[in-house]
């Protein structure tokens, strides 16, 4: 059994739903790559990028998203040797994304999303957009966790370990975002 | 419960959380493999102990020198300053004739006399002074008449070939 920073700073609640496996893994692969294996950066992109992706996602256009991903996995195997703790890999790129998704918003200048409506995409699509910019116009809390649970399809839990927040907060932003959501959705006529 | 639907997606599951799930779920994270330069290093932790030690070594180096330095100049004499009198600008006495006996100087620039200090010569009788002077210029001539034979020695040596160079050799040194 591994003993993370996630570990330290979950519930016992939210310990018993973490899959203590997964958490050796990651810590296995960081040393891995540290001591010269490819691959297992490789790994640490399959069980991460999603994560990376909800957080620009929550913040950035999503015509950016793809690239920045691709960007911000490069920078972290550059920069992987400075990160102390093996374990502490998800909160660590979840910061490198959030500063990334900053530092688009300084350096890019005023763009128009072309929304897939233009496009002529299908209306399923276009119905996500929209929710899309519904989430993002959310309090900064709300919104990344609210896009990590119902566009990534990740658990509470899991979002509480991949980011380092603590399951409670994770579940305060998931309430009150969602509650947000609902009255702008105005669900109470209906979806 | 609908909460624990939203928190982990056990429990009842929630309608209008399951309708956005599915209308969200178009924007999910598509797999895509991932692009790293085939020349980009791996990164590695750095080790900072041989820079460290090295570092460490010179700066102990630095302070035994300075320590040693230090003893060094405490344990020297301390170098006097020089003191300079300048001489009072309207005293113009007549030439003097030298007295036999010899006067110690009023003004005298003094270095490092704490160790240099001399007793005073004695006054010399006149006969022990006429035997210092005859002695004085016995040794002048001596020095004249060495530093003449130097002189013949080094323009012969000027005018010689390479060869009687080498053949005088021995005489020159």
């Amino acid at each position: 059994m591994y003993a993370t920073a996630e570990m330290l700073v979950m519930t016992p609640e939210a310990h018993a739903a973490e899959q203590p496996q997964e958490e050796a893994v990651e810590t296995v692969l960081v040393k891995a790559v540290l001591s010269g294996d490819r691959e297992g950066f490789a790994r640490l992109y399959d069980l991460y990028a999603p994560l990376v992706h909800g957080i620009l996602l929550s913040r950035v256009p999503r015509a950016e998203v793809d690239d920045l991903v691709q960007d911000i996995f490069l920078h972290a195997f550059k920069k992987l040797h400075t990160l102390r703790d093996s374990a502490a890999f998800g909160p660590w790129i979840a910061m490198i994304a959030r500063n990334r998704a900053v530092d688009f918003h300084r350096r890019s200048r005023e763009t128009v999303e072309i929304n897939d409506d233009l496009r002529g995409s299908e209306s399923h699509e276009s119905r996500a957009n929209e929710i899309l910019e519904l989430i993002r116009s959310l309090p900064e809390a709300y919104r990344e966790t609210l896009v990590l649970r119902l566009v990534e399809g990740m658990t509470g839990p899991e979002i509480a370990a991949r980011t380092g927040l603590t399951a409670a907060s994770v579940r305060v932003n998931l309430h009150r975002g969602m509650k947000q959501l609902r009255e702008k959705l105005g669900f109470m006529e209906g979806l | 419960m609908k909460d624990d639907y939203l928190w982990d997606k056990s429990g009842q599951p929630d309608p209008e959380i399951q309708k956005l799930e599915e209308i969200l779920g178009t924007l999910r994270y598509q797999p895509k493999p991932l692009e790293l330069p085939e020349d980009l290093p791996v990164s590695r932790r750095r080790n900072y102990f041989p820079l460290l030690a090295i570092a460490a070594s010179l700066l102990l180096a630095l302070v035994a020198a300075g320590i040693w330095l230090r003893v060094r100049n405490q344990s020297a004499p301390q170098p006097d300053q020089a003191k300079v009198s300048t001489p009072s600008p309207v005293e113009k006495k007549p030439p003097e004739r030298i007295s036999p006996t010899p006067v110690a100087p009023k003004d005298v620039i003094a270095v490092n006399n704490k160790h240099r200090h001399k007793p005073v010569a004695p006054a010399l009788s006149k006969r022990e002074r006429e035997e210092a002077l005859a002695a004085k210029e016995q040794l002048m001539i001596a020095l004249r008449l060495t530093t003449e034979k130097l002189s013949l020695i080094h323009r012969k040596t000027q005018n010689t070939t390479p060869a009687n160079q080498i053949k005088n050799q021995h005489r020159v040194g």
